[in-house]
């Protein structure tokens, strides 16, 4: 039985090798929501090891303890105790009662509505920063309606202050995600989720759609700068000050299935005011950007091409 | 458990009575089962029947309210719980063996059964021609197929009926055929069990709407 | 109102063209030359031989419980092998197309499979491996052991039996013929709502998904109707239901899954068929549609579908390791009771497949509670496999070894599904590769769940035992490369990468993604020493007892091995639970029956197979919209079914002195016993 126990050690190291090239982003959040998943996360899994590990000992002990070879106590017939049977039942119960709690607790705290995490943080004393989501087929629409500027695949916010997001889809279902910073929540075609998320420090994190969405999907980052509220105002700004502009026409041209090989940003000032809310209506009446045959079939071969976008079936 | 029994003078160990099981029982309980999944086939439609039929879902078009009609569903009740009359009669007829008795009990449950789907089938043309097809709205889709699932179910019992009536007549009773005619009650009462649901919760108090 | 497609469509062929067959495409044509080389030498080799009649008297035509489920093990693995080969086109995909820098060969702008590929290859895998691999091996063990272990002829339903099986067949034949013919769905198993609507999916990929789905599921059903009406109507005198095997508890509890959510998800599947072929709107976004219906209905089903594949094994190692552990299983009152438990609550709790959907913290929260609650029973059953291990005297045969190693598995993914069911944890990890590599542990305790059993059944129904030293090296490859592929994979899942990448943006993750690729050229390894070790036993033919491990415990092990086709001459009676054990226990165990009585035997018939092939031309007629094909053959399945029952075959009785011939010969004939040709009777009296 020494595969046994190379087995037993196996796992553990591979996990160590695993750390030392990489490190997991998950464990370095820097949003106060991020944080609060990263506490529950501890917390469930520590309560969770207190039976997990003894569990795990005894299926290494008990089959190498009680192999014929080793001619420990045998007791042919024996296969009833009341008190074990009680305590089957009874540790996961009281394991589980205590998860129960703590999952409650902690879906209010990262409840991307409306998190308890941001309670009493610096940003809730300040009006929150609105950014309305769009997803199309596959780039992310950012825009902020107090601001009157939209952008691509950009998101910059202010650090300390507190971010809402609506968001929905032009075509099918996308999960949005930053992983350090926002919990992840679904936006879908003729309906509006909410996330809400507040940064400590400046940076730039990765965001990415996590929920399939047909070939382009694989491309669907965008990048979330992180910035302090001066160089967020001069940045509004410059963008203010772009000719282009986001209109209705502009942006169903522009939500046309599109392929946005490395997540080349956009800007616009002035987007429509009724963006969002005219998005999510043409959802529900039915206005679809059906992909073309040649973007399904072979995506990688439109890279550089302009895309001769078909016009929106009402 | 910790004692084992032991085997006594008078312990069996094999049994070569117990061999052969009742046929006709047996069939009925897998029917049962069988029934059991079709209930479950009607809740789920059922219950998308109460998801689709919000104002959100009728698309600007006709809601429950418009698309029945409580007399005519009405009438329909009367006519399908006829016809499990009709065959609840067969089935006393059955039991005294008289196969006369069985295939008359039988035919007037099917034609009543054909006068009941037809006048779904005609509700259904009615809409459609006023433009109210199935494709017109998630509400009429599901509005059509809890119909027309329902009258599927009923054309084929009325097609097993009339295999019965031929069995009937070739084969007399034979265990199999007793099987299928007791299954097939159960097939049938259950049908107009699923109506009268449908006619309470759609006929008359209009889904969730 | 049939929704027109715009496509070019002719009435004899529908949708499908020349151009729908893939030839340009190197790798399929590649797989297809290497089907067609192995297919025809089985053909050739069936031929010359002169085993066809054979192979139409004794399989396809059976309607042998045992047989059956031979078939249906055959099927799952070659699916099995199938997913396996998906699954090593994915990995090796995304350790190629890692980063903006990586090459691209076949046509693909990075690795080898364009997005529109690799998208096929997950969906298919997923589908295949759960609904075609997995299902069809537990449903064929379930076949061969529950009538054995409960002391019944054969299951309730014979004839019906063989519909399930080749109703299952018959959606496995569809999801191959979609490699050759067209394409496959690209929105994943679940089918992902509305991306599996029309106008993001206008070829026949999803119809085929859905149409595969369908006809399987169907037979799921019908399987699961007879397993019950087995269980329920079938034991042997003294079989009360407390001295039932806990294997057939848990076929029972799957059952009862099996009858109650295949419905849901055939109305799922039927409602996006209407939208897909007439235009209805039920999961469309416009027309007051609501795909959310879609992703509830599904995973209504979807949950409860978990728990009907990990149930048998939980069953097989009840069964395994009292066996090697020669004691009698600890806590049998309770292992039933979590069974059920776990069925029940599986109800409950399908939501927590979308936390992210958007739902109240309330609703998240109860259904978060509710998922917790099912590692409540399952604690128990590990608690109660563990303290039948305690004080035993247990010996590593393959069969336990992969009994420990599901055990560890189940640990694993137990651990990891209950962090996902609390939503501060699944908002970070959803969708990603952590949620595969959950679920993997889990699938693979299904898996090991299902090598176990053949290990430890085969002798039962072959005669003979699979070699052990191929098996030992199969069993160590394949943990080892599981450990290798699945572990790292809850790494990148904490780093955040998110599943269904054909695509891997981050450079990164370069080097777990290496790792998982050297666990996938040891499963090949794997692969290789299960085929040896088939191989080397059919070779070597040493014959195994009827109780082939010397501590068997239940029914199945009472009667010959291998088991003749009338499974027990005589219906024993049941005096206790562990009736085998217990019959030892008081040196009862060698005592045969000595006088035999007639027995009742159903005869073969050939309408099964022939509705599932016309269930297949069914689906293939649908799915290329060549109507006359699929009125044809629905009315085909109506004509045969109707024809069957004016059939007054009665089955046969095989006679008292044949049972004693039969019973007397030391050894069977090798395989499964073939049966006596005999005229059928056309009458039976009433018994
Ligand atoms: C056979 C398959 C199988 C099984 C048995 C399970 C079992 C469980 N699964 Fe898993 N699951 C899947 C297959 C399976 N799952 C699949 C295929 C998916 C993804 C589908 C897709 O999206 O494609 C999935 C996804 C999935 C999700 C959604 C993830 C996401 O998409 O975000 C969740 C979330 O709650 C989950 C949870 C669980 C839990 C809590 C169990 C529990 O049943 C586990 C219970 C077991 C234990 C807990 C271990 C033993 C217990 C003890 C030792 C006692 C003490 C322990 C405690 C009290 C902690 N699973
Ligand atoms: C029962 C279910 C099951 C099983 C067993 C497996 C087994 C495996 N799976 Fe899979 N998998 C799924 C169900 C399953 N999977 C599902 C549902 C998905 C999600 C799809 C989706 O997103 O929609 C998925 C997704 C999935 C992905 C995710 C891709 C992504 O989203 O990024 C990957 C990637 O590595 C993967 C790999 C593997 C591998 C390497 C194995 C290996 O463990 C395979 C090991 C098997 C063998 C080594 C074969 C042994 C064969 C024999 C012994 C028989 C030989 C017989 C003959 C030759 C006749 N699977
Ligand atoms: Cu998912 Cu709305
Ligand atoms: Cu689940």
């Amino acid at each position: 039985m020494r595969f046994l126990r190379h087995f037993a050690l196996c796992a553990p190291l591979l996990l160590l090798a695993g750390c030392s090239t990489v490190d997991f982003a998950l464990f370095h959040p820097v949003g106060r929501v991020a944080e609060a998943e990263y506490h529950y996360t501890l917390l469930l899994v520590g309560v969770m090891m207190i039976v997990i590990l003894p569990t795990f000992l005894l299926m290494v002990i008990f089959p190498l303890r009680y192999r014929k070879s080793r001619n420990a106590t045998y007791t042919p017939n024996w296969s009833h105790s009341t008190v074990i049977e009680i305590l089957a039942w009874g540790v996961p119960f009281a394991i589980t009662a205590v998860l129960i709690h703590y999952s409650f607790v902690g879906v209010y705290a990262v409840n991307p509505y409306n998190p308890d995490a941001l309670d009493g943080s610096p940003g809730s004393a300040l009006p929150p920063i609105k950014v309305d989501v769009i997803t199309t087929d596959w780039q992310w629409f950012f825009i902020y309606p107090d601001q009157h500027i939209a952008t691509i695949d950009d998101l910059v916010v202010p650090v300390g202050r507190r971010v809402d997001l609506r968001l929905t889809s032009t075509s099918v279902m996308n999960g949005f995600y930053i992983p350090r910073v926002a919990p992840m929540v679904d936006a879908m075609p003729g309906m509006r989720t909410k996330d809400s998320f507040e940064v400590d420090q400046p940076g730039t994190f990765e965001g990415f759609s996590t929920d399939f969405s047909g070939a382009g999907f694989s491309w669907m980052q965008f990048s979330t700068r992180v910035v302090s509220q001066a160089e967020f105002d001069a940045w509004t700004k410059t963008v203010q000050a772009n000719p282009k502009t986001l209109p209705y026409a502009t942006f169903t041209q522009l939500a046309h299935p599109t392929v946005n090989f490395g997540a080349k940003p956009a800007y616009f000032s002035a987007p429509d005011p009724e963006l969002f809310n005219k998005v999510v209506m043409d959802a529900m009446n039915g206005v679809v950007y059906p992909v073309p045959d040649s973007l399904t079939k072979s995506v990688s071969s439109n890279e550089g091409k302009a895309l001769v976008p078909a016009p929106a079936s009402p | 458990m910790a004692t084992i029994a032991k085997a006594g003078p008078n312990t069996r160990l094999w049994n070569a009575e117990a061999d052969e099981h009742d046929t006709i029982s047996t069939r009925t309980f897998g029917f049962w089962l069988y029934m059991l999944s079709d209930a479950l086939i009607f809740t789920g439609i059922f219950a998308s029947y109460a998801v689709l039929s919000t104002p959100m879902n009728l698309a600007g078009g006709p809601g429950p309210a418009q698309v029945t009609n409580a007399v005519e569903g009405f009438w329909q009740t009367l006519i399908i719980l006829g016809s499990v009359f009709a065959y609840s009669q067969a089935t006393v007829a059955l039991k005294n063996g008289s196969k006369a008795g069985v295939a008359a009990g039988i035919l007037v449950a099917m034609v009543l059964g054909v006068a009941f789907v037809s006048m779904g089938w005609h509700d259904l043309a009615a809409l459609t021609a006023q433009g109210n097809g199935y494709s017109r709205s998630a509400y009429l889709s599901i509005f059509f197929t809890l119909i027309a699932t329902h009258g599927l179910h009923m054309g084929i019992g009325i097609l097993w009926m009339l295999i019965m009536l031929v069995q009937i007549v070739r084969f007399g009773f034979t265990a199999d055929v007793v099987a299928r005619l007791l299954n097939l009650r159960m097939f049938w009462q259950f049908q107009a069990t699923i109506w009268v649901i449908v006619y309470v919760y759609v006929y008359l108090l209009g889904g969730t709407a | 109102m049939q929704v027109d497609l715009q496509d070019p469509w002719s009435p004899l062929f529908g949708r499908l063209t020349l151009d729908s067959i893939p030839y340009d495409n190197p790798i399929i044509v590649g797989t297809f030359l290497g089907a067609a080389t192995i297919g025809l030498i089985v053909v050739a080799a069936v031929l010359y031989y002169k085993k066809l009649p054979y192979l139409w008297r004794e399989w396809l035509t059976t309607v042998d419980h045992k047989k059956i489920g031979v078939m249906y093990i055959i099927l799952g693995l070659v699916m099995l092998f199938r997913g396996f080969v998906d699954g090593l086109m994915m990995r090796t995909q995304q350790v190629m197309a890692v980063g903006p820098d990586s090459p691209g060969v076949l046509g693909a702008q990075h690795g080898f499979l364009p997005p529109f590929h690799f998208d096929q290859v997950y969906s298919a895998h997923g589908t295949i491996m759960l609904i075609f691999a997995a299902t069809p091996i537990m449903a064929g063990l379930g076949n061969i052991i529950v009538p054995l272990q409960i002391g019944a002829r054969d299951m309730a339903y014979p004839y019906l039996n063989a519909v399930s099986l080749w109703l299952t067949t018959a959606g496995a034949a569809l999801i191959m013929l979609s490699l050759f013919v067209g394409e496959f769905s690209n929105a994943a198993w679940v089918g992902l709502m509305p991306l599996a609507e029309l106008p993001y999916n206008p070829g026949v990929g999803v119809d085929y998904w859905m149409w595969a789905i369908q006809l399987s599921s169907l037979g799921t059903t019908f399987n699961a109707i007879n397993i019950i009406a087995t269980i329920v109507k079938m034991r042997a005198p003294g079989m009360t239901w407390f001295r039932m095997p806990v294997f057939t508890w848990v076929n029972l509890s799957t059952s009862i899954i099996g009858l109650t959510a295949f419905p849901v998800l055939g109305v799922a599947l039927s409602l996006l068929t209407a939208d897909r072929y007439l235009g209805t709107d039920f999961f469309t976004v416009g027309h007051g549609g609501n795909f959310m219906l879609y992703i509830d209905l599904f995973w209504i089903w979807g949950h409860p579908e978990v728990y009907f594949l990990i149930l048998p094994p939980f069953g097989i190692f009840s069964e395994i390791v009292p066996t090697f552990s020669e004691k009698p299983l600890f806590g049998y009152l309770t292992m039933v009771a979590a069974s059920f438990a776990i069925a029940g609550i599986g109800w409950s709790v399908w939501a927590h497949h979308f936390f992210t959907m958007g739902m109240g913290p309330d609703l998240n929260g109860y259904f978060s509670s509710a998922t917790m609650l099912v590692g409540i029973p399952t604690g128990v059953k590990i608690f109660n496999w563990l303290f039948t291990m305690y004080r035993g005297r247990i010996t590593f045969t393959t069969p336990m070894l992969w009994a420990v190693m599901g055990i560890f598995l189940l640990l694993f993914g137990g651990f990891t599904g209950m962090m996902l069911s609390a939503p501060a944890i699944n908002y970070t990890v959803h969708d990603s590769v952590f949620v595969i590599a959950h679920f993997h542990c889990m699938v693979l305790v299904v898996a090991v769940g299902a090598f176990a059993a053949v290990a430890y059944w085969w002798p039962k129904v072959f005669g003979f035992k699979l070699d052990e030293r191929n098996g030992q090296f199969f069993f160590w490859t394949f943990t080892l490369a599981s450990i290798v592929v699945f572990v790292p994979m809850f790494g990148l899942g904490l780093e955040g990468e998110t599943r269904r990448l054909d695509y891997v943006f981050n450079p990164q993750w370069r080097p777990l993604l290496i790792a998982e690729e050297v666990g996938i050229v040891l499963y090949c390894i794997s692969v290789f020493y299960f085929l040896k070790m088939i191989y080397v036993s059919l070779r070597d033919r040493v014959p195994a007892g009827d109780d082939a491990w010397g501590t068997g415990r239940t029914l199945e092990w009472m009667t010959h091995t291998p088991v003749p086709f009338y499974n027990f001459a005589v219906t024993p009676q049941i005096n206790a639970l562990d009736e085998l054990a217990w019959r030892r226990e008081n040196g009862l165990d060698k005592v045969k029956p000595q006088t035999f009585v007639p027995i009742h035997m159903p005869s073969n018939t050939a309408v099964p197979v022939i509705i599932g092939a016309m269930a297949m031309a069914l689906g293939f007629g649908m799915i290329w919209r060549i109507w006359w094909m699929a009125g044809a053959a629905l009315l085909a399945i109506v004509v045969a079914v109707i024809a069957r029952s004016f059939d007054k075959n009665q089955g046969y009785i095989l006679t008292a002195e044949e049972i004693a011939k039969f019973e007397s010969k030391t050894e069977l004939a090798s395989m499964i016993a073939e049966q006596p040709k005999r005229t059928p009777l056309d009458h039976v009296e009433a018994h």
